[in-house]
């Protein structure tokens, strides 16, 4: 006997829209946690990310939710709203710009300089730094690096999040992930200026 | 093809395979170099999404939700903005906050009432439920305590304007109702009957609300 497939988030949307208390459940544990991360990395600040989480699906509660099935998935759409929220919780001032959570964040920024400076990243160190420099980028790059590279959204449900073409979440995300190395290498050796990392121009 | 129209052909290493036996990095030793730093990136970027995979968000959202949810469901239709009023501070509901609830109500009710009454004016058990608030208690302050069906209690401070309530629902003996004016008949008055209570920020209850 197959398990039958998990229930589409469409489908508990309709369910949860009757009443059904118990698909509003699952579909809330189904996605607040990317929900909830997104929008800690975002602002930085756990209680912005708190609310957050909740608006976003106090949202699906009301009348005028507009999601529409036919421009992207349920999910880009709650990342849309929660990307809106941050927004607006970031110009009232409510932004830590740190990410002060429970998780075991080295303090170590002295870190050997190695003749790979990017090899180390899966280890402890790698991944905190990978973190602060993720962190450290501009709105803009670290929205996209946060949605496709750590929550994996496709582009598709990217660009309905953020509201731009697909081809835009591409160029960002590769610029984004340009500042990322960058900004490594200058953590892991400061000694190289930032002149030093200009693109040598291959002729080949 | 020369660095640029490389990049520009595969600009988001989607397949990785692809790339390894690419003709122009064989040729090119800066986007072996480039290219082995964004693959490693990649890596690093997959591990710090595993790392984050267990940062959830904290289980009181889970509760106001389910709060405003079942309020949602149980409202007339048509009467979102209840929901969006209250939603944003729904208060957390604790045992600890039932616990005083319980005990305010019971000095209340101790203190001047029931001499008559067979039944103990304690409660035989709380039983705390995530009480919807209703938003214009939140924002119109202790004017519309009546209106809301809630029954001030004597000598209790008046909810201030932009004072945060919290409500809690509690299971207590009918007999409880005498100090309040309502008629009980004798019969009854062991029964239990629900009430919610509205604390204060002080966490002193201010009204009661019987829901029988």
């Amino acid at each position: 006997m197959t398990p039958s497939p998990p229930e589409t988030d469409d489908d508990l949307l309709t369910r949860l829209r009757s009443g059904d208390e118990e698909a509003f459940v699952t579909l809330y544990r189904r996605r607040q946690g990317a929900i909830y991360r997104f929008a800690l990395h975002m602002s930085g600040s756990q209680p912005v990310a708190e609310d957050v989480t909740q608006e976003v699906f106090l949202a699906l509660l009301r009348e005028e939710c507009g999601f529409d099935p036919g421009r992207g998935t349920l999910s880009g759409y709650l990342f849309g709203i929660a990307r809106k929220l941050v927004l607006r919780n970031v110009e009232r001032g409510r932004s830590d710009l740190t990410l002060d959570n429970d998780l075991d964040d080295s303090t170590s920024r002295e870190l050997a300089v190695n003749d790979d400076p990017l090899a180390e990243l899966t280890h402890r160190e790698g991944i905190a730094a990978l973190r602060r420099a993720v962190q450290a980028l501009p709105r803009r790059y670290r929205e996209v690096v946060v949605l496709c590279d750590l929550e994996e959204l496709d582009y598709a449900d990217a660009a309905v999040a953020l509201g731009c073409p697909i081809g835009t979440v591409r160029s960002r995300l590769h610029r984004a992930r340009g500042l990322l190395l960058d900004k490594l290498k200058q953590e892991r050796n400061p000694r190289q200026a930032v002149g030093g990392l200009k693109p040598v121009r291959c002729l080949s | 093809m020369n660095c640029q129209e490389f990049w520009n052909s595969m600009p988001l290493l989607a397949d990785a395979a692809a790339l390894a036996n690419h003709e122009h990095l064989a040729q090119c030793p800066a986007c072996v170099a480039r290219l082995r730093s964004q693959l490693a990136l990649k890596k690093g970027l997959r591990a710090v999404a595993v790392q984050m995979s267990r940062v959830q968000a904290p289980p009181q959202v889970e509760a106001r939700l389910l709060v405003a949810f079942r309020a949602h469901t149980g409202m007339a239709a048509g009467n979102p903005q209840s929901v969006r009023a209250g939603a944003r501070r729904i208060p957390i509901f604790t045992w600890a906050t039932a616990a005083a609830a319980l005990f305010a109500m019971a000095v209340f009710l101790i203190a001047g009432h029931q001499p008559d009454s067979a039944s103990p004016a304690v409660s035989r058990g709380v039983e705390m439920a995530a009480a919807w608030m209703p938003a214009a208690i939140e924002t119109e302050g202790a004017s519309l305590v009546a209106e809301s069906g809630f029954i001030p209690l004597p000598n209790a401070a008046q909810i201030g304007q932009n004072e945060d309530v919290n409500l809690v629902r509690v299971e207590v003996p009918r007999s409880a109702m005498i100090a309040l004016g309502y008629d009980v008949k004798p019969g009854q008055a062991s029964e239990s009957v629900e009430a919610d209570v509205m604390l204060g920020n002080d966490g002193l209850a201010r009204a009661v609300r019987f829901l029988d």
